[in-house]
């Protein structure tokens, strides 16, 4: 039997390192645990899987320098939020928004 | 058949109705429309939305415009009104001595105190001296840690003060453990060197040594004057989930009472009342009064400028000279608004008592015997002004199923509360008070810190509910609602307003109870104060027992809530109250333009020309 923290789940495909460490540092902050595993597919799948295999029912798909976050649920390509090689505080907030979902609180601005 | 219209032009729709007379001389109701109305009530632009009213009302009943044989338009009342609001406490704070707010995710738990010194000066930190330390923005959360975890072990480090949100980060980091409260924007003017306690705490609950004067005074060892002096920190503290109180011997903080002034009442008595003795006192003198001529303030004080500018607002409106307007009734409100603490180091807001005023001033009369000359020589249709505003409305609220005479009709506006009661022997008494929908979103918005009307408009307005997660929200009244495509992530975990056909965002981040609270206060203490008012007036010796039916009509009694607040607050007269429904069909609406037509009835104007 596979027993699954609960945890927001990360997927990654060859990440841009200093982005998913912003992504981290942003889920920390707001006081939720995260985990990282490398995956193979594309941007959407990364995100749709991330969040259907979180416990918590969020995840964040990284492929390269472009970012989703996903929620459980939701269909495949629709994800909650979308960035493409986006500065460091918009990854903060991305995974700090990846946290408040879990915490049912209203989103950060994340566009700009 | 002979085709008549009334025609009700208010402040923000104009509505028709068209009756027709047969070739036996029965009357009966035909059809009825509302548009929105143009340009401001009382002027010429006005016509084309009766126009368009008047087109769609016919083509119901597939007749040109020309088939019309008479236009009865109303004599709008002569009364404007305006709101003003003014805070008559203040809270200054000379030299910065605290912080006190709620960031999302501060750390640690339980309240230190030490000497503040900068994160780039800790190397002039002396062992054995308790520190606070400040980090500013510039350093990353992994350099702070590591700096102070270089620290940690010769130096006595209590707690932290952050700039950026990084409290969490920066504790997972740290060699031990203490309190962090972060997201202080202006950190640059923590003074260094003062002693300082810190607080943060635990999850769930809010801060409970610093929102305490002999808290504080324990913390930062003061003595009993001290202690009196800090008052008013502990005050603005209560309920906040972090704050620092900074202890700086020449600076201070006092709560300031405004020089608020007086209102006189030139009425019958002359009367005059202080503005600090509350709303409920101010509406006693006024009352005592009799009836009013004018009422001013003390020149020089925040209730004169305030009534000042209410004159000269409403002078620009009506056009007439300054000194020419007189208010002629007042509605004051106690209220508390949120006034940013000037002198505070992350935008910390301190509730300030505040009163609401609603004025009406009375006018010349609307030129409206010239919109019927525009409107008879545009429709090439004859176009009479037939009669006042609120004897018409009360005529078209007596076609309500279930009613009987005397009957009184209610009609709340924007500005102003209208109230006519009509006697068995067909003689009406009326009067137009100030307050209505205006100063309850005035009050909405001042008491939420709300950044705009129409916002504090919209939550007057629709229900609300709580997006819980993309698939449903909690309602207002604990019921939940479902939805089968996700909800726009934009409204995850917002308040929202259900407006038909969209969801309207609420932009603060309020709690639901707290808008819903303020939401009914308000309307409880505009409407059910103002109906009261009016309707004592209007009633028979001016007791309220004596009426037995009152019908709502006009904007307000459209509102979700309101007529319901109204019916269970005069239920304890024995008065039946409740929304009209004009002809049986047309809700609160159309009562003006309905009884206009049957104003007209038995006259000579309708028929025999």
């Amino acid at each position: 039997m596979v027993v699954n923290k609960p945890t927001i789940m990360i997927y990654v495909r060859e990440p841009d390192e200093d982005l998913l460490r912003e992504v981290c540092a942003g889920i920390e902050e707001e006081g939720v645990l995260y985990q990282v595993q490398a995956h193979e597919g594309d941007l959407d799948s990364l995100a749709y899987e991330a969040a259907k295999e979180s416990m918590l029912g969020s995840g964040i798909g990284i492929h390269g320098a472009r970012l989703a976050m996903q929620m459980q649920r939701l269909p495949r390509g629709k994800n909650v939020f979308e960035l493409d090689a986006p500065s460091f505080g918009q990854c903060r907030n991305l995974g700090a928004n990846s946290a408040r979902a879990v915490k049912k609180l209203p989103f950060k601005e994340i566009s700009l | 058949m002979k085709l008549v219209a009334g025609v009700d032009i208010g402040n923000s729709t104009t509505e028709v109705c068209i009756g027709g007379i047969g070739d036996d001389g029965a009357f009966r109701f035909l059809s009825s429309a509302s548009r929105m109305t143009t340009g401001t009530k009382g002027t010429l632009p006005n016509v084309l939305g009766v126009k368009a009213a008047l087109e769609e009302a016919l083509d119901e009943i597939r007749q040109p415009l020309s088939a019309l044989d008479l236009v009865r338009l109303n004599e709008a009342a002569p009364v404007i009104g305006d709101t003003a609001m003014e805070t008559i406490t203040e809270t200054i704070i000379t030299e910065s001595s605290m912080i006190g707010h709620n960031p999302s995710t501060p750390a640690g738990a339980g309240e230190a105190v030490g000497e503040l010194l900068l994160l780039e000066n800790i190397w002039k930190g002396k062992p054995g001296v308790p520190y606070i330390v400040a980090v500013a923005n510039k350093f990353s959360y992994e350099e702070a840690a590591a700096r102070l975890n270089q620290h940690i072990p010769e130096l006595d480090i209590r707690g932290l003060i952050l700039q950026a949100d990084e409290a969490v980060l920066v504790e997972n980091r740290l060699n031990k453990k203490m309190p962090i409260v972060d997201e202080v924007r202006h950190i640059s003017k923590v003074p260094e060197g003062k002693l300082a306690a810190i607080e943060v705490a635990l999850p769930g609950t809010s801060i409970r040594m610093l929102s305490n004067p002999y808290g504080i005074a324990t913390l930062l060892g003061l003595d009993a004057d001290e202690t009196k002096a800090v008052t008013p920190i502990a005050k603005s503290l209560i309920g906040k989930r972090s704050a620092v109180v900074i202890r700086t011997p020449h600076g201070n903080i006092r709560e300031n009472v405004l020089p608020a002034g007086h209102i006189t009442f030139h009425g019958q008595q002359e009367k005059r009342v202080d503005i600090d003795a509350g709303a409920e006192q101010i509406m006693e003198t006024l009352a005592q009064a009799g009836e009013i001529r004018d009422i001013d303030g003390e020149t020089n004080t925040n209730v004169g400028n305030m009534l000042t500018r209410i004159k000269s607002s409403m002078a620009d409106v009506s056009k007439e000279q300054h000194d020419k307007i007189q208010i002629t009734d007042i509605l004051a409100v106690d209220t508390l608004a949120p006034v940013e603490i000037s002198g505070s180091l992350a935008g910390e807001t301190c509730m300030e008592k505040a009163v609401g005023i609603a004025a009406m001033v009375k006018t010349q009369q609307l030129p409206m015997r010239e919109i019927a000359a525009r409107l008879e020589r545009e429709l090439g249709v004859k176009a009479v002004v037939a009669g006042v505003e609120a004897v018409m409305a009360s005529l078209g609220a007596m076609t309500t199923p279930g009613t009987r005479l005397p009957l009184a009709m209610l009609d709340m506006g924007g500005g102003s509360t209208d109230a006519a009661l009509l006697q068995a022997d067909g003689s009406v008494r009326t009067t137009h008070q100030a307050g209505a929908g205006e100063l309850v979103s005035m009050l909405i918005q001042t008491e939420l810190g709300l950044g705009s009307r129409t916002a504090a408009e919209q939550i007057k307005k629709y229900p609300m509910g709580k997006v819980e997660s993309l698939f449903h929200m909690r309602l207002e009244n604990g019921a939940m609602q479902f939805f089968e495509e996700s909800i726009d992530p934009r409204y995850y975990g917002h308040v929202v307003l259900l407006a038909p056909g969209e969801m309207l965002k609420v932009e603060e981040d309020i709690p639901m109870e707290k808008i819903l609270e303020v939401r009914r206060e308000a309307k409880q203490k505009v409407f059910v104060t103002n109906a009261l008012r009016a309707l004592r007036e209007v009633a028979p010796d001016h007791d309220l027992r004596r009426i037995p039916n009152v019908v709502l009509v006009g904007g307000s009694a459209e509102d979700f809530e309101i007529p319901e607040m109204l019916t269970q607050a005069l239920a304890e007269y024995r008065i039946v109250c409740g929304r009209g429904n004009i002809r049986g069909v047309c809700g609160p609406r159309n009562a003006v333009a309905t009884g206009l037509l049957l104003s007209g009835i038995g006259e000579d104007s309708y028929g025999r020309q």
